[in-house]
């Protein structure tokens, strides 16, 4: 017989509405209100021994905390399987769902399952982590998304396979994983071409990326008095890379400084990037970090000043979301050191 | 133009006396082909090992792999401009040696880090997972592993191992010249200005093949295309059999293509297969990926244009070597293709896989709403766990992870022959 445990709202647990929304997390024995559906749909393979009712501001303000609070309910009662709302298109109680399940699997061990609908911001914040069910908006769809979220939690307690997202109804959690297709990519490919001439639809097998828009900043007023600094992805370092920034798949920046230094000198530094071949770069590390064409510049008047200290990470292979933070990082340093305008260079 | 590819199967490989094919088996004398690769200065000694399938071995520092093959019709040449001399190929008949294939491993004993004359770190298992993986893992290989003599440099001995893989594919070759081939196939087209009668309402189709990247520095001296280097080369029209047949070879680094995938290449077999059915076979357009802007745009612009008004393709398929520059060029070439009106389809590998948010899983570097029928190739970073093995042959230089005899996690995009840049794998890689 496994042992459920199953996590619901103020609301769903009956205790109240809004006005309930703070309160903390309490445990009640068997099932409550849609408990009554994760039940009916168990049949005799399960029983709904616990449920816990906990308040959306509560939740929602104290993640961490009514995490560990609902580990600590739930934990004498060693179920084998959370079932966590489902929460519809309701946002504290997504979160809460999405959170509650990502404690059972890595704090309690047992596999867990939630329901959500595809604009439910708990979708995005927590699908990497937990299967979560697509559902209709509201509880109307109930007794259907209750249905799906125990046949799917199932196959997570028996280990079985778990196909594809669109298969099983459950929101991509966006790992790529390689599979042997039917026929080779060569076939494939002239294939896809034949149905496009022929008018006929075809499935692209990669989706086009959504990109940000980057929009560009004002134009510096007056270069003449401007601090410049140098910013780039070829992953120039000091000898011994004191970053550690990787040569691949980079995750950090460093800064490093070059108050009073004229020209960059070959010996003092190195390139920690498997993409390009930097014997160039390592000859004279001034053609990708072009500090001394910059000193000309600052001579000249052309430019107001260099900024002391120039940033490099790597750009190979590189994940968006990692990037954009390294980004973030880099960005906000200069701008916290009064820097207005900054050349890029890349490899 | 016909060509005939007469195929003896190899079953198993051993070092003789003599080099020749008998019931199946390739017998390799040894001493003679160590004399005659030991022919090249550039080289003070030459090492040569068998690795058959099934055996625990791991092959390390793996560059190019080469299947056998030699020309058999009269006046012909192999691999010319580098083992022969500069006659076309690609018509007439070549003994091929199926199963088998020549595995250069570079075998200098230091690397200069951050040079894309740096050995690779790529191997080949002959059992276990990795071989099941790997196209070559299932050959049986004849492996090179030739010592650079003093005075040669980096680009030099690169240089020098791939023409030595080529003079050895050529060598070996020539032993099944006189057998029944087990399979033979033929490939023939008319001049690509021709067209047959009921193939005029067929759409035609080109194939847009990158043979080189210019991320790294092009090596002088290493034979691509007719036995020359071709970094500067301009977007060039040639024959698909002149692919198969010997006259193009992969360039180093070889970034998940090698030379025998060339000599096999899966596009041309696939458009050939469907020549006469459902498409017209207009030819190969040999391009390269640049690496500045600049003339990722000439390149791109010269392609479409070429394969527009000279060619007068209806559709193209588009491929790709190595990575992000090699991407973008592919990628732009067949916008442009688009926007002239000629139907596109590319297959590519997902050298930007992004693993970590479904929202910007962003698995090309280019977001362009005319290309929109992409083939997934796999991505390179899935890992597999390699048992140990018994026998290493090659040297252990650029690994620098433990000692390569024991159980090791390599990436697929390290192990040769799992990924293939124009498509002869299965491989495809699904979200989830």
């Amino acid at each position: 017989m496994i042992r459920v445990a199953h996590y619901v709202n103020q609301f769903f647990g009956g205790i109240g509405g809004e006005d309930k929304a703070d309160m903390p997390p309490r445990l009640v024995e068997g099932m409550v209100g849609p408990g009554k559906a994760v039940q009916a749909a168990l049949g005799d393979q399960g029983e709904v021994v616990a449920t816990v009712i906990c308040g959306d501001n509560y939740f929602a303000e104290h993640v961490e905390r009514a995490s560990e609070e609902v580990r600590e309910l739930l934990r004498p009662y060693k179920p084998d399987l959370l079932v966590a709302g489902p929460a519809f298109n309701a946002g504290r109680y997504g979160i809460a769902c999405g959170a509650t399940c990502r404690m059972a699997q890595n704090n309690l061990g047992i596999p867990a399952i939630t329901g959500m609908y595809e604009g439910n911001p708990g979708v995005d914040l927590y699908r990497r982590d937990v299967y979560i069910i697509q559902t209709k908006d509201s509880a109307r769809g109930m007794v259907d998304a209750v249905n799906k979220m125990v046949t799917f939690a199932g196959k997570l307690l028996r280990k079985e396979n778990i196909g594809r997202p669109a298969e099983e109804g459950y929101f991509a959690r966006g790992q790529l994983i390689n599979e042997t297709a039917d026929r080779i990519g060569a076939e494939r490919v002239v294939e896809m071409l034949l149905a496009k001439l022929r008018g006929e639809p075809f499935e692209s097998e990669v989706a086009r990326p959504v990109y940000d828009r980057v929009k560009p900043a004002l134009r510096i007023k007056d270069i003449h008095s401007a601090t410049i600094a140098l910013v780039t992805d070829g992953g120039l370092v000091p000898k011994g890379n004191p970053d550690k920034i990787e040569m691949i798949t980079a995750t950090r920046f460093g800064r490093y400084d070059i108050k009073n230094i004229d020209t960059l000198n070959p010996e003092a530094y190195e390139v920690s990037h498997g993409g390009y071949d930097s014997t160039l770069v390592r000859q004279d590390p001034n053609r990708l970090v072009p500090v001394d064409a910059m000193r000309d510049l600052e001579r000249e008047g052309v430019i107001g000043k260099l900024h002391d200290t120039f940033y490099s990470t790597t750009g190979l292979a590189s994940i968006v979301v990692i990037m954009k933070k390294v980004g973030q990082g880099i960005a906000e340093s200069l701008k916290a050191e009064g820097v207005s305008g900054v050349i890029l260079t890349s490899t | 133009m016909r060509l005939e590819l007469n195929t003896v199967i190899i079953r198993d490989i051993q070092f003789a006396d003599k080099t020749m094919v008998s019931n199946g088996v390739l017998h390799v004398n040894r001493s003679e082909l160590e004399g005659l690769l030991l022919e090249d200065p550039r080289f003070s000694r030459v090492d040569i090992e068998l690795a058959r399938p099934g055996e625990k071995c791991r092959i390390l520092q793996v560059g190019d792999v080469i299947e056998p093959r030699a020309k058999t019709s009269p006046g012909d040449e192999d691999f010319p401009g580098v083992v022969g001399g500069q006659v076309p190929v690609g018509r007439g008949s070549t003994c091929v040696l199926g199963g088998a294939a020549v595995v250069l491993s570079d075998y200098r004993e230091k690397r200069e880090v951050g040079k894309s004359t740096d050995p690779s770190g790529e191997i080949i298992d002959m059992s276990g997972p990795g071989a099941e993986a790997s196209i070559y893992g299932k050959t049986y290989n004849i492996v090179l592993l030739p010592t650079p003599s003093d005075g040669t440099n980096p680009q030099e001995y690169q240089a020098a191992l791939k023409i030595a893989g080529l003079r050895t594919a050529a060598y070996l070759a020539k032993a099944g010249t006189g057998i029944t081939p087990d399979a033979t196939e033929v490939f023939e087209l008319p001049p690509l200005t021709e067209v047959k009668a009921g193939f005029e309402r067929l759409p035609r189709v080109v194939y847009i093949f990158q043979i080189l990247s210019l991320q790294f520095d092009a090596i002088p001296g290493e034979p691509v295309l007719y036995g020359r280097n071709v970094p500067g080369i301009v977007p060039a029209l040639i024959h698909p059999n002149e692919v198969l047949d010997g006259a193009l070879t992969s360039p180093s680094p070889t970034l998940n293509l090698q030379t025998y995938q060339i000599q096999n290449q899966p596009i041309i077999k696939e458009l050939y297969k469907r020549h006469g059915k459902d498409l017209c076979f207009t030819g190969v357009i040999v391009t390269t990926a640049p690496n500045n802007m600049t003339e990722i745009e000439r390149v791109s612009n010269m392609t479409a244009t070429l394969a527009k008004y000279t060619v007068g393709a209806d559709g193209a398929v588009l491929t790709k070597t190595g990575g992000g520059a090699p991407e973008l060029t592919m990628a732009m070439t067949a916008q442009l293709c688009e926007r002239l009106g000629i139907k596109t389809a590319i297959a590519m590998l997902h050298m930007a896989a992004d693993v970590s948010d479904p929202r910007y899983g962003a698995t090309t570097i280019f977001s362009m709403p005319e290309v929109d029928a992409i083939v997934s190739m796999g991505v390179p970073f899935m890992r597999l766990t390699l048992p140990p093995v018994e026998r290493i042959i090659g040297r252990a230089g650029a690994s620098a992870e433990g000692p390569v005899s024991g159980e090791i996690v390599r990436a697929i995009n390290n192990i040769r022959g799992t990924l293939c840049q124009l498509g002869s794998s299965r491989l495809k890689a699904v979200r989830y």
